[in-house]
């Protein structure tokens, strides 16, 4: 019995992946299993190679995904190619039996480069350049498990039984994966019904007919004794959220009380505004929690300048994007900075630099996000490592930029956005909203009141008049180029840095994962402290004693907390997705510590459990100074 | 010039140049404030970068005197929280033209509720008179190295085609008429556009104050009738506008289009949420002592769609 298992579910964009996998995810939870499932897609509406890779633990929730894995499906010849090096020996690989006959070269998806290394391996192998060239070889060699049927008899045979248009059927593909998945591992069906019915919430006919395809698939599952087994899930007994890095911070922008939200469409940040907006329309009114605005904008520069017009008139506001949007809004930060305006911008970071590659990860925006906009002021930058702290991480953001009065950026990434977990529900009990001194009606206000480092904060539309100006400014707000009106305010706007430091505690800071008398030392920020903590704690089981710090405030940086952690360790390894080591960088910026090892990987794909022990054994018993990451598809 | 030093004016002393044409907007916003007895507290002014930019800190109201070309979308976002509140912009031709064109072609799509002012005097005060998007093609002003060798945009006609339903030209130094559309601009139900000719006397001596009294007209006088009443006249009204407001020889004030028939941004939220405009963002509760208003019930039911069972 296996308390882990990992899949891989690959197929054109547009095929149903997306779909398959919340099924499946879902329908996990449901059972009662921990499930993490990421999402590694083209930039692409339609047709090119995509896929979910989902990993499932019957004990405990998965913080991230792992190679190699147990069970491939596919919906086509292209995931074949792509990924049957990722299937363990004896696991087992579902196909298309039309897919048979389909030749390396025909596959016009495939981009030519991707196509000319798996020709050069499938030759060194002696495998001809044909789809059953290779399944015999992983019959043969690798000792896998073939499970073949014609999807198209399948989807026909519905087709027939339902009298549904042929044309129609494409739409059900996806519950051939979904099939596979739940036949191998002889799940309960109706946690699969029920997952369905969420999914197509009100078309019951659906439902259905997905289910009757399922059963079909796992009639020939059955035949070709295609099983693996994973224990029960054992996580039953309450309720869980099954959400998306994008959704939580949804979630939790609401939950803190988020009421204007703006953007300009984005990848990986828009299905964040989707759901706002989709909740908007539909669950605030009913649940009579007043009003949520989403207004979609022209450009980003609009979304940033919006969000600070909105937090003016005192509602906690935000806009959210990556990269390419975060740079138009640099003047709007430093606008917010010199006017202490509380904007929040949650910035999911995608593979730079330019374009980059839209769709997948990376975290080379750590000093964009900390240094943007011009002159000096203070801002705050969060970020989360999972699902949970970025629910708690996105109203502490709202928290902190109106007790403070400043810009707070909230830095996530595509891997985090893109990756559906099931959570527990967040202990609203320990969400607490800080909106810092306000005041309703002074007469003489003075906006910028020098008197203390935070001026009380009146709302436009309150009892009290002000003024705002980019320009540097009096007490009132009007325009002043007075020296000694200078150094206060400069003073002023940049020493709240130090306030920020010395109230926040330091759980908010960072937090710590592994042995507390640890040899060695992990240290990263973002996304990768699943992996990391999963890392550590199997290597632990190795008789290796190593922690993990996960850096959760960036800026201003929490020194003296680190410097704690790292005079004790010898062996200090930092890892993230950058070139350039940039966590190493900030660390000896900020403490003078040098992190002279690093595990780094930038070729936009996530970095996994396996990826991460192994190149921690290369530092620290072959003595590697830097470990560059390059698995992927 | 006429000053007004009670409730809406400020004591500071003036950045302008002496005979600047924003001293004549500046009193007749003030008077049109005046006249409407909008209490300062509620009124948001934005502004932008530039000479026009500075007005707001010459006006006892709210103000935001914001990034160069984005006073509108500052604007938009407090008139949506805040929609009891009256807001306008005023920025020069450079600022809603040059930079910020996306900007105001994007409120014309909206029609909220809001007012913008333009400041139109054809150049670059700030910066030493560089042509702005409303000077002509050919017109060399003082500042130009050569005669100016890009077009000029044409913003009576860039609003209508934009969305706006109400779009006036007025005149700097005829306070009286300008206050007058100020005051009907501000009280139309949706966005409106008060195109105001203005010299700058430093930077372009060929719209001076003399140029315009010589060339201008008022629409009225003609008898023009801006107002659509029926929905099948929308496009022949705009057209004719489009038309008038290319005309050079004489130059023609006043209303040129106005249309209340289109269902304001303000209008078209209430269709997807009920309650608004009537309640607002601004103005509701986010916390019960310092906690959020979700409790576990609330939570499972605003986020349902994410909860699973597993009992």
């Amino acid at each position: 019995m296996n308390d882990e298992i990992n899949i891989i579910l690959g197929g054109p964009q547009g095929g149903g992946i997306d779909t398959s996998m919340s099924v499946i995810v879902r329908g996990l939870g449901r059972s009662g299993y921990g499930v993490i499932a990421e999402r590694e897609y083209f930039s692409n509406i339609a047709g090119r190679h995509s896929y979910a890779h989902i990993r499932i633990k019957s004990s405990e929730i998965p913080l991230s995904i792992r190679y190699p894995v147990q069970l491939l499906a596919s919906l086509d010849a292209e995931t074949i190619f792509v990924h049957y090096k990722d299937v363990e020996e004896g696991g087992i690989l579902i196909y298309n039996k039309s897919d048979e006959e389909k030749k390396l070269s025909e596959i016009v998806s495939l981009e030519e480069s991707i196509r000319e290394k798996i020709s050069k391996e499938l030759e060194e192998k002696g495998i001809s350049d044909k789809v059953s060239s290779l399944l015999s070889f992983l019959e043969n060699e690798r000792k896998i498990k073939l499970v073949s049927f014609n999807y198209n008899e399948i989807l026909r045979r519905i087709a027939e039984m339902h009298k549904l248009p042929l044309s129609y059927m494409s739409r059900y593909l996806s519950s051939i994966l979904v099939g596979a998945v739940w036949s191998v591992l002889e799940l309960n069906l109706d946690d699969l019904m029920y997952s369905y019915s969420i999914q197509f919430k009100g078309r019951s006919d659906r439902v259905q007919h997905n289910i009757e395809l399922v059963k079909e698939v796992g009639k020939i599952v059955k035949t070709n004794n295609a099983h693996i087994k994973l224990e029960p899930g054992k996580l039953k007994g309450s309720k869980r959220l099954i959400v998306s890095g994008n959704d939580i911070v949804a979630i939790g922008k609401i939950v803190g009380g988020e009421r204007f939200e703006s953007y300009y469409p984005i990848t990986p940040a828009v299905d964040e505004c989707l759901l706002l907006e989709r909740l908007a329309y539909s669950k605030f009114q009913d649940n009579n929690l007043g009003n949520l605005l989403v207004l979609q904008t022209e450009d980003e520069i609009a979304a940033a300048t919006s969000a600070i017009g909105a937090a003016l008139a005192g509602v906690r506001s935000s806009t959210s994007t990556s990269g390419p949007g975060f740079d138009l809004m640099a003047e709007s930060i430093s606008f917010a900075g010199m006017n202490e305006v509380p904007l929040v911008i949650t910035f999911y970071q995608r593979a730079g630099p330019s374009t980059g590659m839209a769709t997948r990860g990376g975290q080379g925006d750590l000093f964009t996000a900390i240094f943007s906009g011009h002159g000096e002021f203070a801002r705050v930058v969060l970020s989360s490592g999972d699902h949970t702290e970025a629910f708690y991480d996105a109203i502490e953001a709202f928290n902190i930029a109106e007790k403070y009065q400043l810009p707070v950026i909230h830095l996530l990434d595509k891997f985090l956005a893109n990756t559906l977990s099931v959570i527990p529900i967040p202990e609203l009990e320990k969400v607490s909203i800080e909106r810092g001194i306000i005041v309703n009606d002074t007469k003489n206000y003075k906006r910028f009141d020098l008197s203390s480092l935070i001026s009380p904060r009146a709302f436009i539309g309150s009892n009290s008049v002000m003024w705002y100006t980019g320009d540097e400014h009096d007490e009132i707000g009007h325009i002043s180029e007075d020296p000694e009106n200078r150094k206060k305010m400069y003073e002023k706007r940049i020493k709240k840095l130090e306030l920020v430091s010395k109230e926040t505690p330091e759980d908010k800071k960072l937090s710590i994962y592994g042995s507390e008398n640890f040899d060695f030392l992990l240290l990263g920020w973002g996304s990768v402290k699943g992996a990391s903590v999963e890392a550590i704690k199997e290597l632990k089981s190795e008789g290796m004693n190593g922690a993990y710090i996960n850096v959760k405030m960036l800026w201003p940086f929490p020194s003296e907390e680190v410097k704690k952690y790292l005079k004790i360790s010898e062996d200090i390894i930092a890892i993230d997705y950058t070139y350039d080591s940039l966590i190493s960088k900030l660390v000896k910026m900020s403490s003078g510590i040098n992190i002279e090892k690093s595990i780094v990987k930038y070729n936009g794909r996530p970095i996994t459990i396996d990826e991460v022990k192994k190149s921690i054994k290369l530092i620290l018993e072959k003595r590697e100074k830097r470990v560059v990451l390059e698995h992927g598809a | 010039m006429e000053h007004n030093p009670g409730k809406y004016r400020t004591d500071l002393w003036i950045d302008w140049c002496p005979g600047c044409g924003n001293f004549g907007i500046l009193a007749s916003e003030i008077k049109a404030l005046e006249e409407l007895n909008l209490e300062p507290s509620k009124i948001a002014i934005v502004s932008g970068i530039g000479c026009s930019a500075k007005i707001i800190h010459y006006i006892n109201a709210n103000g935001v005197h914001s990034l160069h070309g984005r006073a509108i979308p500052f604007a938009i976002g407090i008139k949506l929280v805040r929609p009891d509140l009256t807001v306008i912009v005023n920025g020069g031709d450079g600022d809603l033209l040059g930079i910020g064109a996306g900007h105001f072609v994007a409120l014309g799509r909206r029609n909220l509720q809001m007012t913008i002012i333009l400041h139109d005097n054809r150049v670059y005060g700030l910066t030493k008179g560089q042509a702005a998007p409303t000077l002509p093609l050919g017109v060399k002003t003082k500042a130009l190295a050569i005669p100016n060798i890009y077009t000029d945009i044409n913003p009576i006609a860039l609003a209508i085609s934009s969305g706006y339903t109400f779009v006036a030209r007025a005149y700097a130094f005829d306070s009286e008429h300008l206050k007058e559309i100020i005051k009907k601009a501000i009280m139309h139900r949706g966005v409106s556009l008060v195109d105001v000719l203005q010299p700058c006397v430093t930077f372009n001596d060929i719209h001076t104050a003399d140029y315009f009294k010589k060339k201008i007209y008022k629409l009225e006088d003609e008898g023009w009738d801006p107002v659509v009443r029926d929905p099948k006249d929308i496009e022949e009204k705009a057209l004719n506008a489009i038309r008038k407001s290319f005309e050079e020889e004489k130059i023609p004030v006043g209303i040129f289009y106005e249309n209340s028939l289109l269902p304001t941004y303000e209008e078209r939220l209430k269709n997807v949420i009920k309650s608004y405009p009537s309640i607002s963002p601004g103005t509701t509760k986010i916390e019960v002592n310092g906690k959020s208003i979700f409790d576990r019930k609330l939570f499972e039911s605003v986020f349902s769609d994410f909860i699973i069972d597993t009992e």
